[in-house]
């Protein structure tokens, strides 16, 4: 019996083999199934891409699908930063338990979170209801089925992964930056400006590529307040694939969105060196 | 790769999906008191009580449906009562009959299912993949369904239509026409439409003059339904789409629309639901729909005894029955004149009804509904 030597380079395919073998099996292959679809059905070509391409309700839900993601990142960033900065420069005392409550939210499903907004954005929900016995409106205000709850919907959904990065990076700075600005004659707001915001830049950009990323995908928090007016693309591939049928187009939709987030992340990484932002902490 | 079914198929197949869930929303609200808890888990889909047996058993008929509490209700309304008046055994299994299913157990030669509940457009097909068996009307008395819905190789077994609804207290005076709900000054709010076109077009070439039975005529060519399309253009800052039953029901419950096009089994739960007095439903100007019994080619039990269990279905009481508990329309004209006073105005196929409606047209939507849907789409969003 020949005893072979494990060089290091072998074990380490060897243990990273299993988890490959899955992502292959279960991930890999059902996306290349995918693309092959979107070749084959209903006739093989680039029928599909065409028609994506000339199609006046796909493109306008792209352009919303794009606006809702970008806003919904610039509500997350501005909240998320606020809400990090109060976490490592208020008290010690309170640190652990600021966190836990920003972990919370993942307790619950989003889809339950998504059904709660419905709640107090109805026409009878909360929030009209206690406006209008205050007096001051005396018709319920729009705030569902419209861009307005789906952006606030998912801001709120998608806050604790704006959070989450920023705090890891802000962790990491050292005080002393800030310590040694003021001391060298800096006003506070000079201090934080020049010398704290931007050594949080990488945590904000990790925040900002997760954020826009999710939301470019996500399917529940848009199809339930939207109202069928607000269609993101995530909704429109369900569409296409569950009522219509057209699984070339919907197959076509999903590699469509697959590249867009593709290249949003390439044109990112041409900016900043990806590795270095997301896998080093400040 | 799975095949690709016809879109009418897909029509039989979300609604009675939803009359699963119209089911369960009942027995959780205690309305219905259920025996067997191991069927209704089974019956919901998620494991088919499927029989393996093979060959003819003449004391069995097995009926398949979409599940759910429908299942347990058709159960107790039909099975039951045959089993009470011939001895033979009714098996209901829910794992829902799609034409696609029913065609691959044919051609497999391994035929468990007697009685389908199917629909017409999926009758038709399978009759032309020669997977369905012909109805023998020597049995199955053509008398005792409405004219014009029976067929070659489907009954119609009941029915529903897309009804007009409106929240009076949110309203001064109450939509008659689709022309009034297109009207927003006079009655505000916003409306509720389907999600999909299926159902709705129907209601925008009516809101532009065409009488109920004129409206596939108009919508016939490019141009109609470009009008139709149009309309729902103009109205689309008010509409708010139901993507499902349970959906439209609750828009109506959550007072976010005030008048809507939904189902009538879903317009039978809300009389309840809604306080008493505010909500109505007009048949006037409805889209009346039918379900069908089909069944498969070298069926277990033999065709003579599943045509016996269809004429046994056509019985005007059981259909009552089925109208109280479920909401679905009979397809007998006799049951009409039985339906108590009460249900009467729900009923999609009393002849008050019958006649302000206009029938779902499946040769139209089989040509048309693919590019309909996506100007549907077009016009919501743009």
């Amino acid at each position: 019996m020949a005893v072979r030597a494990l060089t290091d380079r072998s074990r380490y395919w060897l243990l990273i083999l299993p988890a490959l073998a899955a992502m292959l099996i279960f991930y890999i292959w059902p996306l290349v199934q995918i693309f092959a679809i979107s070749f084959t059905e209903p006739t093989t070509g680039f029928g599909n891409y065409v028609d994506l391409v000339s199609s006046r309700p796909i493109r306008t839900s792209f352009v919303i699908t794009f606006r809702i993601a970008a806003i919904t990142t610039i509500g997350c960033l501005v909240l998320g930063y606020i809400v990090a900065y109060t976490i490592y420069n208020t008290s010690v005392r309170f640190v652990g338990l600021m966190m836990a409550l920003v972990l919370l939210p993942f307790w619950l499903s989003v889809l339950v979170r998504s059904f709660a907004w419905i709640v107090l954005l109805g026409r009878r929900g909360v929030v009209n209801d206690a406006l209008m016995s205050i007096g001051l409106i005396d018709q319920p205000l729009p705030l569902m089925h419209n861009e307005f709850g789906v952006l606030v919907a998912m801001i709120h959904v998608m806050l604790p992964f704006a959070v989450l990065p920023i705090m890891a990076n802000m962790k990491g700075i050292d005080p002393s930056y800030v310590a040694a600005a003021r001391g060298l004659g800096a006003s506070e707001f000079t201090a934080f400006r020049q010398v704290y915001f931007p050594q949080t830049m990488p945590g904000v950009f990790s925040a900002t590529l997760l954020v826009f990323v999710l939301s470019l995908g996500f399917y529940i928090t848009p199809a339930l307040l939207g109202g069928g007016r607000v269609l993101m693309i995530s909704e429109y591939i369900t569409y296409q694939i569950q009522e219509f049928l057209k699984w070339g187009l919907g197959t076509a939709l999903s590699v469509a969105l697959l590249v867009a987030t593709a290249a949003v992340i390439l044109a990112a990484a041409r900016f900043v060196n990806l590795r270095k932002t997301l896998l080093e902490r400040g | 790769m799975t095949k690709i079914m016809d879109s009418s198929q897909i029509e039989d197949q979300e609604f009675h999906t939803d009359l699963c869930e119209i089911a369960v929303e009942k027995f959780r609200a205690g309305k219905i008191s259920r025996r067997n808890m191991l069927q209704l888990l089974g019956a919901l889909g998620i494991v088919p009580l499927l029989h393996d047996k093979a060959f003819a058993d003449t004391k069995e008929i097995v009926l398949v449906n979409w599940g759910g509490k429908a299942a347990e209700i058709i159960q107790e309304v039909l099975g039951d009562t045959y089993t009470a008046e011939t001895g033979i055994k009714v098996v209901v299994d829910g794992s829902g009959p799609s034409a696609g299913k029913i065609r691959a157990m044919v051609e497999s030669g391994a035929v468990v299912w007697d009685v389908c509940d199917s629909g017409p457009g999926s009758a038709i097909i399978m009759g032309e993949q020669g997977v369905a068996q012909p109805i023998d009307y020597s049995i199955v008395d053509k008398s005792k369904v409405i004219d014009g819905f029976t067929w070659e190789y489907g009954v119609a077994n009941y029915m529903y239509s897309y009804t007009l609804c409106c929240n009076t207290a949110m309203l001064e005076a109450a939509p008659e026409t689709w022309a009034d709900v297109w009207n927003v000054k006079d009655f505000p709010g916003k409306r509720t439409f389907r999600k999909s076109v299926r159902g709705m077009l129907e209601t925008a070439a009516m809101a532009l003059g065409h009488a109920p039975q004129d409206v596939y005529e108009f919508l016939g060519d490019e141009a109609g339904i470009k009008a139709a399309i149009q309309k729902f253009r103009d109205l689309r800052e008010h509409i708010i789409v139901w993507p499902s039953g349970s959906m439209s029901q609750q828009l109506f419950l959550q007072k976010e629309v005030s008048i809507g096009c939904i189902w009538s089994t879903r317009a039978h739960l809300l009389k309840d639901e809604m306080p008493a007095g505010t909500f109505t439903t007009s048949f006037n100007g409805g889209v009346l729909s039918p379900g069908a019994w089909v069944v498969p080619k070298n069926n277990p039990a033999g065709p003579d005894a599943a045509m016996k269990f269809l004429a046994h279905s056509q019985k005007p009481e059981l259909q009552v029955e089925w109208l109280k508990q479920i909401g679905c329309g009979p397809s007998n004209p006799a049951a009409a004149a039985l339906v108590p006073a009460d249900l009467k105005p729900w009923n999609p196929t009393s002849p008050e009804n019958r006649a302000t409606q206009t029938v779902y047209n499946d040769d139209w939507y089989a040509k048309n509904q693919i590019s309909a849907e996506e100007l549907y789409v077009d016009a919501l969003i743009n």
